[in-house]
């Protein structure tokens, strides 16, 4: 019995060495390790004997097996390294897909400007999107009858007030929460206001009847004309690199006085002029000046004892500039094509 | 706005460098934007003086002539129509690949098999005037070869101005206006307008019958009449300087009255004299009827202010006058109207009547009522040049109510120069003032600034005001840039715009959804179908189509809409929305000040939205999201519940729709779209929307306590599986919470299993739970365990008549 387990061994192990092939291979997996395979035959022969043989021959034969079997693992994988070994074997294919997740890129752009703002002690700030008459024009300088209150420019909601007038509206501007924060919060203050803001236009690739606005003010002590331009240039070199160069103009805006606008190197071209920039060399992108007095007082603010300065720019704007973005009509569309892309 | 360089030149002397492009720049850093710039001696390229040799008739065409033209470097043959044409003229020929003001490109073309290989020019062909007759014929001395605007001495350069950037200077509506600002920015001198009027008006006899019904309306009305008027052609000078800034001249009167409103920026109007007798400035009466001057009829209503003859309206304030009582050929006395119109109505009655002219915007932009002399008195002043005869032969009828007179303006030196951050010399504020017609004291450093009248008309008001004139002109280029001090206080950080970034990157980061940000607005087409009545919703009052007509109330409807736009290009949707609904109840955000008049209450919402083709089981994926950002932003403290509403929405799945709570909070819910709905909607897939109040959510995280590590036990636990067989209405949440607080020493309920109907039964299902007993200060006896466990499912079988399933 003893002996008939070493020569099994021996001829196992002889005819392992002799395999070269993946087919000898199988060959020889079939020959002795098959269902009716040599071993199989050998542990079939256990339930013939009886009692301490039986166990003896058992424990013998099951510890050759699970050598053996050992044994022809390795040869196994020396020969063909596992199962499957031509899907695995090219490293060049792609890995699992997994899912993931999108920000808006006017999200991802807003957290930039709001970042860079918290990192110099502004407050981010927030207001309502549907607004009075009150806060987003009149606290703002802007007559009753100045042409931006035009039925065609705001969408007004329809609901009127005892004097039989609209005055419920969807904020035109950002803006609208000057006035509300320099009312809860005083001066000094810093603080941008990023947001979401509508006008009523006819929607093309150019035009977008709801977009995002972003502004920002600081008020406090003899804040002046050069703290605006230092901001004014540090948004530039936020948004397009160390490089930018700021130019200001006058710009009638009835919220600031002086008012100006703020134009920055074309980013793409770096002055020389291209297609972005209209040949211009130049990126109107700001709308600021000083906070009108009127403003200050509508805001409980003594104009007299403090002063302050307003920046403006049109987020979507900026968005579309950075990622190239050729529709307007994109950023609200919710179409994945586009939104996976950011 | 167009500008003619010559015309500046009128009033301003710039230094010789100076170059229509410099002063285009500098308007544009210091004044206004100028948007272009155009050279007339490049106006018509290709079209050039020309000789015509020889005219035939052509073979195949009885109006057309066959001609040649010598245009010096080659003779052309040129198919023309013109009558006029004949051997011998120079005239105008636009060569090939010449565009023309009409936009007409030059070609070789075959005209009735003759190929034409050029085009002879009318007047209106070169938007030169109205004539088309025939061919514009050139004078004897047009040199043969040159270019047609070399001939015109044409050399003028025209800025184009943006409109937008005058919108608050009236005092920019006329050359002089402009010339007065290059004489700030060149420092050079600026005529005196005043050399240029009539210096004084020998009055007529006859009193002109002026009534002003309206002097609100109607601040100034200055009416003069002429006689020995001979209507005519305007000399070639008027009609050079009206057709440069593209005015089109119509006769010397009209293009008289043009020219001084393009010099001062005033509006003026002439009457013929024969049919006017008298003339009452008052408000239209209700469908009243006005030929205008371009031969439109429009009918008048309350609010629009007219010029009548004391019966039927004459002329529309302001904005154009009448056809029948204006200036023709026979006229040989005028009646000059120099009025000050109110702005707001002259905007408002413009648009209404749908008419923009270059009076009408003149006027909304508040005119100086003094202007209303200055213009009549220059006006006089030409007219006496171009029509020797002419006479006044009335008095001057000046009807006035206005108040210009304002007090001085006090600022100090010190005071500009904090507010520029740099200090600007003494000398240049009090040039740059005086430049600008302000007159001022400096009082040891303080000024006493008075503001001349065209510009107290409109924009200057506050020594704020003062510093931008001053600012502009020294140049914000000029001025330094200084980061500004402060003190360092950490900003005041809002909860709700923390919670929804951190919403944000969760959402988008653990969950992988995509963030999608929709309109404000939904259409009340797609709220009908599914089955939300639009009457609680608000609604714009001038919505841009019935796609956009109501405030939104949920973002349900808009993130189905993405559904919609998206399901044929993916088979699986996963976004998030962070956005405001609008309800029409009082919010939080106050009106005008007034604490008890709020506006409409605007809750923020999170929006999740899960759909796919085949149906995933979403509903229990949209579960897990709401879970683990409960986890994320509760950690540990509190569990969300899933609570079967009482009232369901219209769209979605009575089945599958749960309320969601916490803390006993209610914050939102989990719906399945309904079939219905979906089919009525138009979608091609299953869709789950969970919508959560961020109010509510930032509530309850402001009083969520830190959760608190716990150690785990140094005892082990010890594990049981239970199922129970329950009626199928039964909720796994009753179940779990009962097994949950039965005894203390049951410290996870983990269901594993659920089996529904089968050898169970049709009413009966089968929850199955890991139960994990573990106490904190032993190791735990199997009999203990098994002894809680026995009065367990004793309890439950009393109380939900719960039977234990043998596995």
């Amino acid at each position: 019995m003893k002996e008939q387990l070493i020569n099994f061994e021996k001829t196992f192990l002889v005819a392992l060495e002799l395999v070269k092939t993946s087919k000898e291979l199988d060959d020889f997996e079939h020959r002795f390790l098959s269902r009716k395979g040599e071993l199989a035959e050998l542990m079939g022969q256990i339930k013939n004997l009886e009692g301490e043989t039986r166990k003896e021959f058992g424990a013998a034969v099951n510890k050759l097996k699970s050598e053996l079997t050992l044994k022809f693992k390795e040869a196994q994988s020396k020969l063909s390294p596992v199962k499957n070994e031509n899907l695995i074997s090219d490293l060049t294919l792609p890995g699992k897909k997994v899912d993931v997740g999108h920000l808006h890129p006017l999200t991802l752009v807003r957290r930039e400007i709001e970042d860079l703002f918290t990192s110099l002690g502004f407050m981010i700030l927030d207001g309502p999107e549907l607004e009075s008459d009150y806060y987003n024009f009149e606290a703002l300088n802007v007559s009753k009858h100045h042409p931006a209150r035009d039925m065609q420019d705001t969408f007004y909601v329809d609901k009127k007030n005892e004097d039989g007038d609209y005055d419920l509206l969807m904020r035109t501007q950002t803006s609208n929460a000057q006035v509300r924060a320099l009312k809860k919060y005083g001066a000094p203050l810093k603080a941008i206001i990023p947001g979401r803001t509508f006008r009523n236009e006819a929607t093309d690739a150019r035009h977008e009847h709801t977009f995002y606005q972003l502004e920002g003010l600081m008020v406090g002590e003899n804040i002046n004309f050069a703290h605006l331009k230092s901001f004014c240039e540090i948004v530039g070199k936020k948004l397009y690199g160390p490089n930018t160069k700021l130019r200001m103009r006058p710009k009638f805006y009835p919220f600031v006085e002086p008012g100006s606008n703020g134009e920055y190197t074309c980013f793409l071209c770096a002055g020389k002029g291209c297609r972005v920039c209209k040949g211009s060399g130049w990126l109107e992108i700001l709308g600021c000046g000083l906070i009108h007095p009127d403003v200050l007082r509508a805001g409980g603010v003594d104009p007299e004892k403090y002063s302050g300065f307003a920046f403006g720019f049109g987020l979507s704007r900026l968005v579309m500039l950075k990622y190239g973005i050729d529709d307007a009509r994109l950023l609200m569309s919710g179409d994945k094509r586009f939104l996976e892309q950011f | 706005m167009l500008i003619s360089y010559d015309w500046l030149n009128d009033f301003i002397k710039l230094p010789k460098t100076a170059t229509p492009e410099e002063v285009a720049s500098k308007f544009t850093k210091h004044t206004v934007e100028v948007e272009g710039l155009k050279k007339q001696d490049s106006q018509w390229p290709g079209v050039i003086v020309a000789k015509v040799l020889a005219v035939e008739p052509h073979p195949n065409a009885d109006r057309l002539r066959v001609t040649q033209v010598d245009i010096k470097s080659e003779v052309l043959t040129i198919v023309c129509g013109a009558p006029n044409v004949a051997a011998g003229q120079l005239v105008a020929v636009a060569t090939l690949g010449a565009v023309l003001p009409n936009g007409l490109e030059i070609k070789e073309s075959s005209l009735r098999g003759v190929v034409s290989r050029g085009m002879i020019c009318a007047e209106d062909e070169l938007g030169l005037g109205d004539n088309h007759e025939g061919i514009m014929v050139l004078n004897k001395n047009a040199k043969i070869g040159e270019p047609l605007a070399k001939y015109l001495k044409l050399t003028d350069v025209v800025l184009e101005i943006d409109n937008k950037s005058l919108s608050n200077r009236s005092d920019l509506w006329g050359h002089y206006g402009l010339a007065r600002e290059l004489g700030v920015i060149y420092e050079a001198p600026l005529k005196d307008y005043s050399e240029l009027l009539e210096p004084e008006i020998i009055e007529g006899e006859e009193s002109l019958n002026v009534k002003v019904e309206d002097t609100r309306l109607c601040q100034r009305y200055l009416a003069l009449a002429f006689g020995g008027v001979e209507v005519a052609e305007s000399p070639q000078w008027l009609k050079d300087r009206l057709q440069a800034v593209g005015v089109r001249p119509i006769n010397n009167i009209v293009d008289l009255t043009n020219y001084v409103m393009l010099e001062t920026g005033q509006p003026l109007h002439a009457f013929d004299r024969a049919l006017v007798d008298k003339i009452t400035i008052r408000l239209a009466k209700k469908k009243e009827q006005l030929v205008l001057l371009d031969g439109q009829e429009k009918e008048l209503d309350e609010e629009m202010l007219v010029i009548t003859d004391g019966e039927q309206p004459i002329a529309v304030a302001g904005v154009m006058g009448g056809k029948d009582s204006g200036v023709s050929l026979t006229t040989n006395e005028i009646i000059l109207e120099a009025a000050n119109f109110e702005a707001v109505s002259i905007r408002k009655t413009a648009a209404k009547l749908g008419v923009r002219t270059e009076a009408s915007m003149r006027f909304e932009k508040s005119l100086d009522p003094n202007l209303a002399e200055i213009a009549l008195r220059r006006f006089y002043s030409l007219l006496k040049q171009i029509v020797p005869g002419v006479k006044v032969i009335s008095k001057i009828s000046d009807q006035r109510k206005f108040n210009l007179s304002v007090e001085p303006v006090s600022l100090s030196l010190d005071w500009i120069n904090e507010r520029a951050g740099q200090e600007i010399p003494a000398t240049k504020v009090v040039s740059i003032l005086e430049r600008l017609g302000f007159s001022l004291t400096n009082d040891n450093g303080v000024l006493s600034v008075l503001i001349p009248s065209w510009r107290a008309a409109k924009d200057v008001r506050l020594k704020e005001d003062i510093l931008e004139e001053i600012l502009r002109f020294w140049g914000y280029d000029n001025l330094p840039s200084l980061a500004p001090m402060a003190s360092l206080i950490p900003p005041i950080r809002l909860a709700d715009l923390d919670l929804e970034r951190k919403l944000e990157d969760f959402l988008s980061g653990s969950l992988n959804l995509t963030e999608v940000q929709n309109y404000s607005f939904v259409s009340h087409h797609h709220l009908k179908k599914l089955g939300l009545g639009e009457s609680a919703y608000l609604k714009l009052a001038n919505p841009l189509s019935d796609q956009y007509d109501y405030l939104r109330q949920n973002l349900a409807v808009n993130l189905l809409n993405n559904v919609r736009t998206n399901q044929f290009n993916f088979s699986r949707l996963a976004f998030f929305e962070i956005g405001r609904v609008y309800f029409d109840t009082p919010g939080i955000f106050d009106k005008a000040g007034d604490d008890n008049d709020r506006l409409p209450y605007q809750q923020k919402r999170l929006g999740l939205l899960l759909a796919s083709k085949e149906d995933l089981d979403n509903f229990s994926v949209v579960k897990g999201w709401v879970e683990s950002l409960f986890e994320n932003l509760f950690g540990k403290n509190w569990e969300p519940e899933f609570v079967v509403p009482e009232d369901l929405s219209s769209y979605g799945d009575p089945s599958q729709t749960v309320r969601v709570r916490l803390n006993d909070r209610d914050l939102g819910m989990i719906t399945v779209i309904s079939a219905s709905a979906a089919k009525e909607f138009g979608l091609k897939m299953k869709a789950v929307v969970a919508e959560l109040s961020l109010v509510e959510i930032e509530a309850l995280l402001a009083v969520c306590p830190v959760h608190k590590y716990q150690a785990p036990s140094k005892y082990p636990a010890v594990e049981r599986d239970l199922a129970f067989v329950v009626s199928g209405g039964m909720l796994y949440n009753d179940l779990r919470k009962e097994i949950k607080k039965f005894n203390p020493l049951i410290t996870a309920v983990e269901l594993f299993d659920t089996y529904q109907g089968g050898q169970l039964g049709e009413d009966k299902k089968s929850l199955a739970f890991h139960l994990s007993y573990q106490a904190e200060d032993r190791t735990l006896r199997s009999e203990e365990v098994e002894e809680i466990q026995k009065e367990l499912v004793k309890y439950l079988e009393e109380k939900f008549s719960a039977q234990i399933r043998n596995f």
